[in-house]
């Protein structure tokens, strides 16, 4: 499967941001093609999830551009709603809404944000828990699953507003290792169905069974990008070479 | 160990009453007072429960207006902290750093001073007022319930079932069609209606007077032992439906689990507490006590005909007249009496110094509490179910309702209480300002019959009833939102 002649979804250009005097992203360039996922690795505080971040405006950033599906990120409302209405994301700490009901958690975006009726909402919402396994805890809250249910809870609810990319921060980072699986597996047939998916991870294993192409951060630049078979057979910059050494 | 300390502490209590020949008993309830109230809804009472049931309203007044304003203060002061602009998220700050740091008795002591050096009422002060304050108080324009206002108030209570009803009809449209439903301004509307009709055809529920007067009736012919039987029967079921609800908490599937020893004494207390109610019950509801007629009554009796005459009090308000439920009324400074005292009139509503000055203090202070606990809640929610929020599209204000508030207010509720708890039991520091309350009331009447013990008993059950009436409402909401949890 070749994404090499699909469009351009993501398209940054000399991105740069700031936190107060510090620059946490000094002039990132990277593309995303429609159905491609590109996993981001680097040592901490390089920048990777600002990065992310500012994809779909959770972070402002100051300087350069950033083009989703066609769309500039600017300070315009309209803007910021359509993408987000078309990313999803999925964070380390899960952050399901833990005073509703999976399903509800699910259900609440296409509810109030796309206004589809209700009946229309809990079917499709049901056919999600099926799909990262977990029909039968519909009617419990977020404290009574596990760490890996959680998660992928959390990966249905951002995949029930029909998004067309999906961002991963570290998805499995704060899992304990038998259940890193589950999600993983969930992530894999994501990218199978031909999701276009960022992926900030540690995990190598994935990086290399799934990723078309990996970034690597450090100091908030991209220091270098491959395939994986390049990127971690034959890797050009000491940077990475050291950083690889570190993880492997 | 507990209960012998009672024991000698009891023992030691009624050798010491005999030998200053001093009866225990409650017959200082029926008695003339022999002094006057400053403030409050009788300020000649003619018996000791009267005098103290003005007492107990005036504390009541405070206390509630006083937790209504501190919890709308302590909200704007605790968001104002939070607040992006620095000057305004400091001036907070400063606010209640100064006030928690100050003892609330001696911000009493501030407002008094303050308000006593404001200058008297004069000749030139006389006539019709919005607004004023004086070294008599601060009085104020007022809304006060007029004619019709009850039968009103009964037609506003069926238009908010009905406008709840509109809403929901109004959000199920929403959820079925995907249309926007507009459920939050059809309710108002329909509040906003309601309100309109009821208050030109209120008079038609005039018939209504009937079973009020039906009702006052019924109560009346209850016999008096009843009433105490009542109590103390309410006092046991509750305590028995509470342990059992406590047992039920600690079954699991294999069986009853094991019972801590503090399990245990929460048991035992609530039955003891149960068995005390009981005999207090008996004990002060079949004290004869000496009623203002001259006839002879016992409390039990008393408190039966005070809560017919509640019914019969209501009926009287379904006459059927028509006219506006509610009137806008002004304070006026009048010249009063022979010797040309100038007053405020008996239009409006006036507060005293002493009101005030408790009621000002009281709301300050536990505003600097509630805006830290607000602060608190708030901040508590993290950040990441805002990001989650804003990831999936919602908008500010969707997200705020939906997901913030409904978990800010789970932190919040339980801490907001024990302030409500605090405000009300501090309202006692105004006794040291004159003010009307129980206290400064029951202390007199100590003073003039010497009945110290059955007015410290007197005191503890209204502090007892407050607080716990103030805990159960907080619990009843902290019972609702806490379900939503699990
Ligand atoms: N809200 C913020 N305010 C100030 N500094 C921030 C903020 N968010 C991130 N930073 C800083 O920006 C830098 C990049 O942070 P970022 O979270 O993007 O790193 P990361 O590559 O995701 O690291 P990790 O692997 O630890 O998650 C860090 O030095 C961090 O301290
Ligand atoms: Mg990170």
């Amino acid at each position: 499967m070749s994404v090499a002649n699909n469009k351009d979804v993501i398209i940054c250009e000399g991105v740069k941001k700031w936190f107060g005097d510090f620059q946490a992203l000094k002039g990132v360039n990277a593309t995303v093609k429609e159905q491609e996922v590109v996993v981001v690795i680097g040592p901490s505080g390089s920048g990777k999830s600002t990065f992310i971040r500012c994809i779909n405006r959770l972070e402002a950033h100051q300087e350069g551009t950033i083009i989703v599906d066609g769309i500039e990120l600017t300070n315009d409302v309209r803007n910021i709603d359509k993408i987000r209405s078309e990313v999803g994301m999925v964070f380390q700490q899960f952050n399901l809404f833990p005073h509703l009901t999976i399903l509800d958690n699910i259900a609440l975006a296409p509810l109030w944000v796309r206004k589809q009726p209700r009946g229309e909402v809990e079917e499709e919402a049901m056919a999600l828990l099926e799909r990262v396994g977990i029909p039968e805890q519909a009617d419990k809250f977020p404290g009574q699953l596990s760490g890996g249910q959680q998660q992928r809870v959390a990966i249905a609810r951002a995949l029930a507003m029909k998004p067309k990319i999906m961002l991963f921060d570290e998805p499995t980072s704060a899992l304990d290792p038998e259940m890193i699986k589950e999600v993983l597996d969930v992530m894999k047939e994501l990218a199978r169905s031909g999701m276009t998916m960022i992926v900030v991870t540690h995990e190598m294993g994935f990086a290399r069974e799934v990723a078309d192409r990996v970034l690597f951060f450090d100091y908030g630049l991209v220091v270098e990008e491959g395939t994986p078979d390049h990127f971690f057979e034959n890797p050009q910059h000491d940077r990475t070479k050291l950083f690889l050494s570190q993880i492997l | 160990m507990v209960l012998l300390f009672f024991k000698i502490l009891g023992g030691e209590a009624s050798k010491n009453f005999a030998r200053s020949d001093i009866s225990f008993g409650f017959g200082w309830l029926g008695d003339p007072p022999g002094f006057s109230i400053r403030e409050g809804i009788d300020l000649q009472p003619n018996s000791g429960i009267r005098a103290l049931a003005v007492g107990g309203l005036n504390t009541l007044r405070v206390a509630f207006s006083g937790i209504v304003a501190a919890t709308l203060l302590g909200t704007v002061i605790g968001v104002a902290r939070l607040s992006k602009n620095f000057i305004v998220s400091k001036l907070a700050s400063f606010y209640i750093e100064t006030i928690r740091n100050v003892p609330l008795l001696l911000q009493m002591f501030f407002w008094q001073v303050l308000l006593q050096s404001r200058s008297s009422l004069t000749e030139e002060s006389v006539g019709t007022k919005l607004f004023d304050v004086s070294n008599k108080g601060i009085a104020s324009t007022w809304v006060f319930p007029s004619t019709g206002f009850w039968p009103w108030l009964l037609i506003m209570i069926g238009g908010y079932y009905l406008a709840r009803k509109v809403a929901r009809t109004r959000r199920k449209y929403q959820e079925d069609t995907g249309e926007d439903g507009h459920p939050g301004l059809f309710g108002f509307l329909t509040i906003l209606g309601v309100a309109i009709v009821g208050w030109f055809v209120h008079p038609l529920l005039s018939f209504l007077s009937i079973l009020w007067d039906g009702i006052g009736n019924l109560i009346g012919a209850v016999p008096a032992a009843s009433v105490s039987l009542l109590i103390a029967g309410l006092a046991v079921a509750v305590a028995a439906i509470w342990i059992k609800r406590f047992l039920d908490t600690k079954r699991t599937p294999a069986g009853l689990g094991k019972l801590t020893d503090d399990d245990i004494f929460r048991m035992i207390f609530a039955g003891v507490s149960a068995l005390v109610i009981v005999w207090i019950a008996f004990k002060v509801g079949g004290a004869i006590i000496n009623k203002p007629d001259g006839t002879d009554a016992s409390v039990a009796a008393v408190l039966r005909d005070g809560l017919a005459n509640i019914f019969y009090w209501f009926g009287d308000k379904f006459t059927g007249e028509a006219g506006s439920p509610l009137a806008i009324s002004r304070p006026v400074v009048e010249v009063r009496g022979t010797g040309g005292f100038i007053q405020y009139g008996t239009t409006g509503i006036l507060a005293t110094v002493a009101f005030a000055s408790v009621w000002i203090a009281v709301t300050l202070y536990t505003a600097a509490f509630i805006a830290e606990i607000i602060r608190g809640g708030i901040l508590a929610v993290a950040k990441g179910q805002t990001e989650a929020s804003q990831a999936l599209g919602l908008r500010r204000s969707q997200y705020l309702r939906l997901i913030v508030l409904p978990q800010a207010f789970r932190i919040i509720l339980p801490p907001l209480g024990n302030q409500y708890l605090n405000l009300a039991k501090n309202t006692s520091l105004g006794t040291a300002l004159a003010f009307g309350e129980i206290v400064a009331v029951g202390s007199t009447l100590m003073n003039q019959t010497g009945q110290s013990l059955p007015i410290v008993l007197v005191w503890m059950a209204f502090y007892l009833t407050l607080s716990l009436s103030l805990s159960g409402v907080v619990n009843y909401y902290n019972r609702r939102m806490a379900l939503v949890e699990r």
